[in-house]
């Protein structure tokens, strides 16, 4: 009914055009939402609505308002509302791209990829050379298996716009799907050297060489690979996911804008939604670390005191805190706070982890050893974690076990060389007999030497090996070695530490100290 | 389910297939949850009719079968009387003879400690959790028993999710504001842990000897198999959210994680995506093990096909999976060849994560979806035939796993899925019958235990040779029949047999029965 009256208002601005009837749009249920973002729904409707019943409204005045109400629904996830609006909008103003453009999107993120190409390729016939559009449309061929279709969409994409990153590699994806390897490689190639920062491009151009049988290609750019997605620019969706007014949106946008580095813009949106959501913790901690990150020391400190005002156990807050005291050189205070946060959370791992740290800088070894356990046992991938372990072991004058764990860490780590520094050391000086191993730490010296570039703190390493083997001469050239390189790398103060040790293998002594003063553990 | 949208809620729940009572039929377990929280059960958006129901059930299969083969399926509760009890907030299920003494065990993972229930082969179950040192606590939602260096002895491995406790509880909330479901990455994975069978009623965790201790993630599926023909089982982890693993055995007590290389880790555009159930099958016929995984709405599934040495390409699109899959969001999955043409087919249950805003006041727990099944057109290509797998498949429900195996023995693959705060359903293959059929039950030269890992040929009268594996891993949270059934079509010539067991021995038999099951003994091939 409805939508017949409708037809009838917008028939008398115009002679009536065959199109398809106005779909009912209705307010939806809008319980779930928070009051701000139903004050905005209502009030974009009650818009809509007046439009609809003024009878001096034209097709394109109302088009438009029901595409700003389709917009409004698709950012807050009305999604059969705004599927009907910008139906409504698409009908009414058929020559206006933006409406089937929206509706190809809402029916991507329902995984609707028949429609969703339906709707793009309407907008195509629009505005046939809009890069997003033919991107976007060119996904959604691939999805359906229509390789040899997307190609040419992508080809006209990049023919638009040479610098598309987004273009290149559909090109290279479309090829890779084909089995095509070498096209993809020359695409995927292409890609990589418009933006080199895009680590993304490395798994399909890995795989790429893989399909050409040329595995140390495809081995060194999976290594370089980094989650990511390759999008083309859309100004369109961009518009979009700024128009909704909720504190979730606001704390979208803030992380975005944290992912692209931009620490102010993040804080602008961070605090936009604390305008909506004051009580808040996480938005508070949030602007909180993007003040931190642009510099604002004291702004970020009042932000994570805010959150923990409003919820005492946030854990974040506490540890953000932790961070920024520790940093500060007030350990006590950070101790409390990370402390606090692993109460709260004991599974927080970076948090554990912290506290471990600042426990052994502020000298209570013994009270971190527990901690860096845990964080090792929550995540073994942190070889930090092994590492405090051993070095606060070797702070406690506990050789033994330091050394066992530091073998573990090179067994479990093979990648990690501090593992393999930090047993030379221990092999080549520590003060239990029964630990050192001047052999051992030699054979893991020259291991370390074949594959690393020669730096001072290795010559200093060596010093202290060939002095533990009663190679002398060799070890006081070593070090002098170490102290030149120290100094020519403007280290001119661990030179200076360094030259305690060179006196000491001139006058043929073996070095019992592994590490320098405060270069490490503190027992050393 | 509290409403408070506590992310496990919406996790479980996983379900088993074991012939507890070795009486040739499967029984069903299923897990079951518990309120998280202070809430009160009885302000549960669905109350249970009885609260004492909250714990791990264990229906036992009465099946019966008249001289005319017509069958009659009837379950009894028989969880008091079996002694298990798993009061956890349970999350899934293994099955696996672990003390060799041929009856099948039972592990349960749980958000918290997981349970390991020993069968005492009179119908009763011990829990020896505490005494096998597998208690593996955290959250865990699929396990594996599997054989990793071949002692004969079944080993396990324990796939984690994530570090959660509802203390540290994270809100999480939808774009117009309202509370939702969180995403995993708001929580940090937890290691999974692979134990080795110390052949005396206890394990040893052996994660870190293994090389498995570095690399790791959000793991809910599992599946264990010889991806790159080597004779040697690896294991396969799904990962929500994170690049999944390829576990390849290094025949020395060692693993090393290939999926990147392998291109069985990421997406074909080298996203990590939302992985949830596993399968390995070989749907091709070409002799090695294919993978296929369930992901978010949106990401679709992936199809990992391999070329017979563990390196994999991703056909979703190829296939014919990835488009109608978009729209879904898929957990318990697996291979089954539901009308006995020889081709393995494809079923998934499914069931969101997150609320539909639109639909919230009609309905409190708003994710149903309806189930897939697609038919294995062979070529490489796959067409959705959901339509034609009756009413059942079209009800959406909040599915999680899905347990396949021949529950009527009548010679096809029947399902049993679990839903979250839902009833199970049972799911009666009536289509895979009609055609022949052969099936074995494949078990140990020492002992009567189901060799798991063991691979089939099944060489057919036309000289085709389709290739099964005896497994029970797979799907999502879910232990499967471990029985091998391979359709004949319309051969009623008996197959040869070719059996590859885990230790690397292969035997052969000739002339083996169609349309029944035989039980094939390690060592007994004339």
């Amino acid at each position: 009914m409805l939508a017949a009256f409708l037809l009838a208002i917008a028939g008398c601005q115009a002679p009536p055009s065959p199109r398809e009837p106005l779909r009912q749009v209705l307010l939806p249920d809008l319980s779930r939402a928070t009051d701000r973002v139903q004050a905005q729904l209502k009030k974009q409707y009650a818009a809509l609505d007046e439009k609809r019943q003024h009878p001096g409204t034209s097709p394109a005045e109302l088009a438009a308002a029901f595409g700003e109400m389709g917009k409004l629904f698709m950012a807050a996830e009305y999604r059969d509302a705004a599927e009907a609006s910008l139906s409504n909008a698409q009908t009414l103003a058929p020559s206006d791209a933006r409406w089937p453009y929206y509706l190809g999107h809402l029916h991507k993120a329902r995984g609707d990829a028949v429609k969703s190409a339906a709707a793009f390729e309407r907008a195509r016939a629009l505005q046939p050379d809009d890069p997003a559009t033919l991107i976007w449309l060119a996904n959604t061929y691939l999805d359906q298996s229509r390789s040899g279709d997307a190609e040419r969409l992508f080809t006209q994409a990049l023919s638009r716009d040479p610098r598309s990153i987004a273009a290149a590699v559909g090109l290279g994806r479309a090829a890779l799907a084909r089995s095509d390897y070498a096209r993809a490689v020359q695409h995927l190639e292409q890609a990589l050297a418009l933006d080199p920062r895009a680590a993304a491009i490395h798994y399909p151009l890995a795989l790429a060489y893989r399909g050409l049988g040329e595995m140390d290609k495809a081995d060194a750019h999976m290594r370089q690979r980094a989650p990511g997605e390759i999008q083309p620019p859309d100004p369109l969706m961009l518009e979009l996911e700024g128009v909704l007014e909720s504190p979730i949106a606001y704390e979208v946008r803030g992380a975005k804008a944290l992912d692209e580095r931009d620490w102010k813009g993040a804080a602008v949106s961070f605090r936009r939604g604390i305008e909506l959501a004051p009580a808040e913790a996480s938005l508070h901690h949030k602007l909180g670390t993007a003040l931190y990150l642009d510099g604002d020391a004291r702004g970020a400190a009042a932000e994570f005191a805010e959150a923990l005002r409003l919820s005492p156990h946030f854990a974040k807050a506490h540890y953000s805190l932790g961070i920024m005291l520790g940093s500060a050189g007030r350990l006590k205070d950070a101790v409390d706070h990370l402390s606090a946060a692993v109460r709260d959370d004991p599974a927080y791992v970076e948090a554990r982890l912290r506290l471990a740290d600042v426990l052994r800088a502020s000298g209570q070894s013994a009270a971190a050893l527990p901690h860096y356990e845990q964080a090792a046992n929550i995540d073994p991938r942190l070889a930090d974690a092994a590492f405090g372990y051993a070095l606060a072991l070797v702070d406690l004058g506990r050789y033994q076990p330091a050394r066992d764990r530091l073998s573990e860490g090179i067994r479990i780590y093979p990648g990690n060389l501090a593992f393999r520094h930090a047993l030379v050391r221990l092999l080549a000086a520590a003060p239990d007999d029964r630990v050192r191993d001047g052999h051992e730490a030699l054979r893991l010296l020259q291991e370390l030497t074949a594959n690393e570039p020669r730096r001072y703190d290795v010559d200093e390493m060596m010093a202290m090996t060939l002095a533990e083997l009663g190679r002398f001469e060799e070890a006081a050239k070593s070090q002098r070695d170490a102290i030149a390189g120290a100094e020519r790398s403007g280290r001119p103060d661990v030179a200076k530490r360094m030259s305690d040790n060179l006196v000491r293998y001139e006058r043929r002594q073996p070095c019992r100290t592994p590490w320098r003063g405060d270069d490490g553990p503190i027992g050393g | 389910m509290s409403g408070n949208f506590r992310y496990p809620e919406i996790m479980p729940p996983g379900v088993a297939l074991l012939d507890y009572d070795n009486d040739g039929d499967l029984d069903v377990f299923v897990v079951q949850g518990r309120m998280l929280g202070k809430t009160a059960i009885e302000r549960a958006i669905a109350p249970p009719r009885d609260v004492s129901s909250l714990r791990g059930r264990l229906f036992r299969n009465d099946l019966q079968v008249d001289t005319d083969g017509r069958r009659a399926l009837r379950f009894t509760d028989v969880t008091g009387p079996s002694g298990i009890d798993a009061r956890g907030y349970g999350m899934g299920a293994a099955a696996g003879d672990f003390d060799n003494d041929g009856c099948v065990d039972l592990y349960v993972t749980s958000l918290g400690a997981n349970q390991l229930f020993r069968n005492n082969c009179n119908g009763t179950f011990t829990d020896v959790t505490k005494a096998s040192r597998t208690e593996s606590p955290g959250w865990s939602v699929s396990a594996a028993f599997v054989d990793v260096d071949r002692d004969g002895w079944l080993d396990l491995f324990v796939g984690h999710y994530l570090n959660y406790s509802v203390e540290a509880n994270i809100r999480c909330f939808g774009l117009a504001g309202g509370p939702d479901y969180c995403p995993p990455h708001v929580y940090t994975p937890q290691p999974s842990v692979l134990y080795r069978n110390n052949r005396d009623g206890t394990f040893t965790n052996i994660t870190a000897a293994a090389g498995m201790a570095a690399e790791f993630g959000p793991a809910l599926g599992v599946s264990t198999a010889d991806f790159n023909g080597d004779g040697w089982i690896d294991i396969y982890v799904a990962n929500d959210g994170q690049p999944n693993q390829l576990w390849i055995n290094q025949r020395d007590g060692t693993f090393r994680n290939t999926a990147l290389l392998a291109g069985a880790a990421l997406g074909a555009a080298g996203e990590a995506k939302s992985s949830m159930g596993v399968d390995a099958g070989d749907f091709d016929n070409d002799g090695d093990e294919d993978l296929f995984i369930t992901e978010l709405t949106g990401q679709g599934v992936d199809l990992y096909v391999n070329n017979g040495s563990g390196v994999f390409e991703e056909q979703s699109a190829r296939a014919g999976l990835r488009q109608p899959t978009l729209p879904f969001t898929g957990f318990g999955a697996g291979w089954l060849d539901v009308d006995n043409d020889g081709l393995l087919d494809l079923f998934t249950v499914n069931g969101a994560v997150t609320q539909n805003v639109e639909t919230t006041r009609r309905d409190p727990f708003p994710l149903q979806q309806r189930k897939q099944l697609f038919r294995n057109a062979g070529g490489g290509r796959f067409e959705e035939a959901t339509d034609r797998g009756g009413a059942v498949l079209q009800a959406a429900e909040v599915s999680r796993g899905a347990a396949f195996g021949d529950i009527d023995n009548d010679g096809d693959v029947d399902v049993v899925v679990g839903n979250a705060s839902g009833p199970l359903r049972l799911l009666i293959n009536d289509v895979g019958q009609a055609r022949h059929w052969v099936g074995v039950r494949l078990v140990g030269a020492n002992t009567a235990r189901d060799m798991i890992g063991a691979r089939v040929a099944v060489v057919r009268a036309d000289g085709s040779t389709v290739w099964r594996r005896a497994r029970s891993d797979g799907s999502y949270g879910s232990a499967n029949d471990p029985r091998v059934l391979a359709g004949l079509g319309g051969s009623t010539a008996p197959p040869t047999i070719r059996v590859q067991w885990p230790d690397g021995r292969t035997e052969e038999w000739r002339g083996i029965g169609i349309d029944r099951y035989t039980t094939l003994k390690e060592g007994t091939a004339k």
